[in-house]
């Protein structure tokens, strides 16, 4: 099977035993690589599906220095300092119970507990903003854009359950 | 290799000729000359319809006509002197054409209801010219027929009516009556469901009908017995038929229990008559229910599946909404029809003949009065149905009308606004609206005469009742509690019936919708896998078009005896005006249709020697409009290969300089590109889409105007990435801009169907031809543009 140049050659794979990470003073993200050493941003090449892969690293003019595959083969310092990067940038709280659901004009209220604690938002649009994936899993987008997850609804208490499924 | 369904070795025709003709014939005819080909067309010379005919000997050609004055117009031609023989197919008719080397003449005309018939003519008569001098195989004699076209049915083989373009199948082949057993056939895995809720319907219906009987025997035991004792009731009819049905449910009571206690027991059978009734009801109204959610489960998903299986050109010759409704709205209204219709009318019509049993086993006599006007009822129902069915036919296109307008209109949303036309968009719905409106009304009106006409006849029965029963219980023939309980069934009789008339037009728009579905299911794909057909092995890349002929419609081939070959690795750049035929080509490597003549060899194996799916998993295609389905922009750069991993779809996207701008989403690979990709820009959905070519590592790429309809910059990143992408890969890219087409091996210039030049860049510049003359319009063009 001969194959004109392989797929994976066009990948820019940054080697994870030499990447450090550490915060500086300011919370910048800094990379030391191979010598180097630079303030970074990094992006989630796959914000919802596969939050731990494909982590891509863009220097400050935002051009790619690289992608960090899996941030478990990471060494454990530079994982915790990229995680908390991540988590602030990509910032969805997890709904863990749903006190109340009114609607008005068809704008569903949310009145719902999650894991940082109580929260009420509106959703504008329920095609738009409420995305239901595989296994049970629903992100939702209120009307400013924050953003929220209900990892798996069937998991959920039955009132929140029925809640949530008068709108999916 | 032929492989065209009507060998050009087929039998010479030979229709008979008339006496007259024939006669005629033998006054032209030398000694020697020998009829060797006959046959009837439909158009004189004059161009009346009539019969006229076309006969070959060994030695000419000749036409005939019946002339005005009732004699033959002949015209004659020597074979040896005939350079060339074709069919034409015109405006409204075909015509035989022969050209000799001085003139030419037509020989026969023919309505297009005979193109099919002639179109194997000129390759017999070539044959016939071949026999007669042999001549050397370059020859000027070419024939250009158009046979062996079987794409499209245009009349049944059986019964030669017409075939609606929609259709596909003939309707009058289609025994309406056989569509709800087939239909049944669907509930067969379902079958322990199926007769356990029939099962049910039939024991509720017929606790259901106790009631009466009940109460006769209330009225004629407990109330009435006293005084009705003097009363010969029922003395004259032999005991043995009240006793059959009506002891069974309500035992004789002994002689001995009082009156109240009798009325006690008679309660208590009516309260477990009704709780039974309506428990049992309930079950089997959820059994059939299911039962018809599942046969509709399975239909739905077997249309859709057929769907995928027929050809493109089932798509082309219909509209996109008129499919969509085949889908959705026939197959709802089945279910309607299923999961309600079909078990009232099963109950309905149990409950007629129980009623009928009881009513005769009560007194034949009176049954049989009370039971008169039912055959005008169902002659009146028979009448209306069909009626009805007619109109439901038409409302139907009319609502197809309507879905089809709106699947046109709405996604050309933005040229309709562009050149104000809203209006015309408005009034144009609300046509086919008020087509639709008056549509419904007419079917209003049948069905407003219908109803009062059916409630008047079976009130009949009620008079009936009362003159021939009330004499009856006057002359003491007939107990009060019999005319009662006759008085309930009758109630009780003619409810099922209206019910089941009206129900006629529910199973009329259900059967033309079953109609339809099986339409559908019975179209058979044009494109079909060989028995036997294998997987292709991956393969190197070269392509072969030998003697490749083929039209879309029979008489006007689109591409014209193509012959050349395509090395692995080649890029190949296709040229030419719009409408030479350049998309056709791509679409006949990718076997979309089946050409009529010649091969086209991939890997020097024969296309519809292999399986589609192994031909098509090794071509990747980028159209010039990239269609993206509703999903993440991941999901779609897989699409052609589920279960690609992370690591595939991100070198994919890089190597279709895509990453850069799929990063700057704030959701990455994971954010929804819209219906139809919509949410994403021209650019971008190009991009995506060449990403999604390029994960299928295809051995064969086809660009079809890939960068039409982009910016500059734009194009330059997508050349950039298609660059990338043709390395190794045997590739045909189409493209108006010329300077795309740099980097192709050679061009193919197609002209007319016919391939007009081929060479690389330097050799079609010095050839001057088209090529070289569309190579100076453009430059002269971006020299205008660049002052």
């Amino acid at each position: 099977m001969q194959q004109a140049y392989h797929l994976e050659q066009e990948l820019t794979l940054l080697d994870p035993g030499r990447i450090r990470l550490i915060r500086d003073e300011l919370t910048d993200l800094i990379l030391e690589y191979r010598g180097e050493r630079q303030t970074v941003t990094a992006h989630r090449a796959f914000p919802l599906t596969a939050t731990g892969q494909f982590i891509v690293l863009k220097n400050v003019d935002g051009v790619e220095i690289g992608a960090i595959r899996d941030i478990a083969t990471l060494d454990e310092e530079s994982r915790d300092v990229l995680e908390t990067d991540l988590e602030r940038t990509y910032f969805a709280p997890v709904i863990l119970q749903v006190n109340r659901l009114e609607e008005n004009f068809h704008v569903p209220k949310w009145d719902v507990e999650t894991d940082r604690g109580h929260r009420v938002f509106e959703v504008r649009s329920r095609r738009r903003d409420i995305r239901v994936m595989s296994e049970g899993r629903i992100l939702l987008r209120d009307a400013d854009g924050n953003r929220y997850e209900i990892p798996d609804y069937r998991k959920l208490d039955p009132v929140s359950r029925a809640f949530v499924e008068t709108l999916i | 290799m032929a492989t065209s369904p009507y060998p050009a070795s087929g039998a010479l025709i030979r229709d008979e000729l008339p006496e007259a003709v024939l006669s005629h014939l033998n006054n032209l005819l030398g000694p020697r000359e020998e009829l060797l080909l006959s046959a009837t067309t439909d158009l004189r010379f004059d161009g009346s319809y009539g019969p006229a005919w076309l006969v070959a000997t060994g030695q000419r050609l000749i036409g005939i006509s019946p002339s005005e004055s009732g004699r033959y117009e002949t015209l004659g031609i020597p074979l040896a002197e005939v350079t060339r023989v074709e069919v034409r197919e015109l405006f409204g008719s075909g015509v035989l054409k022969i050209r000799t080397k001085k003139s030419g003449a037509s020989l026969a005309f023919f309505t297009k209801t005979l193109l099919s018939k002639f179109s194997p003519v000129p390759s017999q008569i070539e044959r016939l010219i071949r026999q007669a001098k042999p001549v050397p195989e370059d020859a000027q004699i070419s024939d250009s027929s158009v046979d062996g076209f079987a794409g499209r049915k245009k009349r049944c083989e059986r019964c030669q009516q017409v075939i609606p373009h929609w259709m596909g199948v003939c309707p009058m082949c289609l025994d309406s009556r056989r569509l709800l057993f087939r239909l049944l056939g669907y509930a067969k895995p379902y079958w322990q469901m199926a007769v356990g809720s029939l099962l049910l319907l039939l024991t509720a219906t017929f606790i259901g009908l106790t009631p009466p009987l009940l109460m006769r025997t209330l009225i004629d035991d407990v109330l009435v017995a006293d005084t009705g004792g003097s009363l010969p009731a029922a003395s004259l009819i032999p005991a043995e038929p009240r006793s059959s049905v009506p002891r069974s449910q309500a035992p004789a009571p002994p002689s001995g229990m009082d009156k109240p206690t009798m009325l006690a027991v008679l309660v208590l059978l009516l309260l477990l008559v009704n709780v039974s009734r309506n428990g049992l009801s309930a079950v089997r109204t959820y059994l059939l229910a299911k039962l018809g959610q599942r046969i509709t489960f399975d239909l739905r998903k077997e249309v859709y599946r057929h769907l995928h299986h027929l050809s493109l050109s089932f798509y082309n010759e219909r509209e996109t909404g008129r499919i969509m409704s085949n889908v959705t709205q026939d197959v709802s209204r089945l279910q309607d029809f299923i999961s309600d219709g079909l078990q009232e009318i099963i109950r309905d019509i149990a409950t007629i003949v129980i009623i009928c049993i009881i009513l005769f086993s009560l007194n034949p006599a009176l049954a049989a009065f009370v039971l008169m006007p039912t055959p005008l009822l169902i002659l009146f129902t028979r009448y209306f149905g069909r009626r009805l069915h007619d109109l439901y036919h038409g409302l139907w296109r009319r609502w197809a009308d309507i879905h089809a307008l709106l699947a046109d209109t709405i996604p050309g949303v933005r040229v309709v606004k562009a050149f104000a036309q809203e209006k015309r968009e408005v009034s144009k719905f609300e046509n086919r609206s008020w087509g639709l409106l008056s549509g419904e009304i007419r079917v209003a009106r049948v069905r407003s005469t219908f109803t009062p006409i059916m409630t008047f006849l079976t009130s009949l029965g009620t008079l009936i009742i009362w003159w021939m029963g009330g004499n009856k219980v006057l002359g003491g023939t007939l107990s009060l509690g019999e005319f009662v309980a006759f008085t309930g069934y009758m109630w009780q009789f003619y409810g099922p019936v209206e019910s089941l008339c009206r129900l006629n037009h529910r199973f009329q728009r259900a059967a033309t919708s079953a109609e339809r579905i099986f339409e559908v299911l019975d179209t058979q794909s044009d494109v079909a896998e060989r028995p036997g057909a294998n997987a292709m092995p991956r393969i190197s890349g070269s392509v072969e078009f030998a003697g490749v002929t083929f039209s879309y419609e029979p008489g006007k081939p689109i591409l014209k005896d193509l012959n050349f070959r395509v090395e692995p690795g080649e890029m190949i750049g296709l040229a030419g005006h719009s409408g030479a035929g350049k998309s056709t080509l791509i679409n006949l490597i990718c076997r979309f249709y089946d050409i009529q003549e010649g091969d086209i060899l991939v890997d020097d194996r024969d296309i519809r020697d292999v399986s589609l799916k192994s031909l098509r998993a090794q071509i990747g295609v980028v159209l010039q409009d990239p269609f993206l389905f509703n999903g993440s922009v991941a999901e779609n750069i897989a699409y052609g290969k589920p279960g690609a991993t992370l690591d595939e779809i991100v070198a994919a996207a890089k190597a279709a300089n895509a990453h850069d701008f799929i990063l700057d989403f704030p959701e990455g690979y994971d954010t929804p590109v819209g219906e139809r990709g919509l949410r994403v820009s021209g650019g971008e959905r190009q991009r995506l889409s060449i990403a999604r070519a390029i994960l299928r590592n295809p051995r064969i790429l086809i660009l079809d105007e890939a960068t039409a309809s982009v910016d500059t910059e734009t194009e330059a990143q997508i050349q950039d990435a298609i660059a990338r992408l043709i390395e190794g890969r045997t590739t045909f890219a189409i493209a108006h801009r010329l300077s795309t087409l740099k980097n192709a091996n050679r061009l193919l210039i197609l002209d007319k169907g016919e391939l007009a030049e081929i060479g690389t860049h330097d050799e079609l510049i010095q050839r001057d031809g088209i090529y070289a003359r569309l190579c100076r319009m453009q430059t002269e063009m971006s020299r205008l543009r660049a002052w």
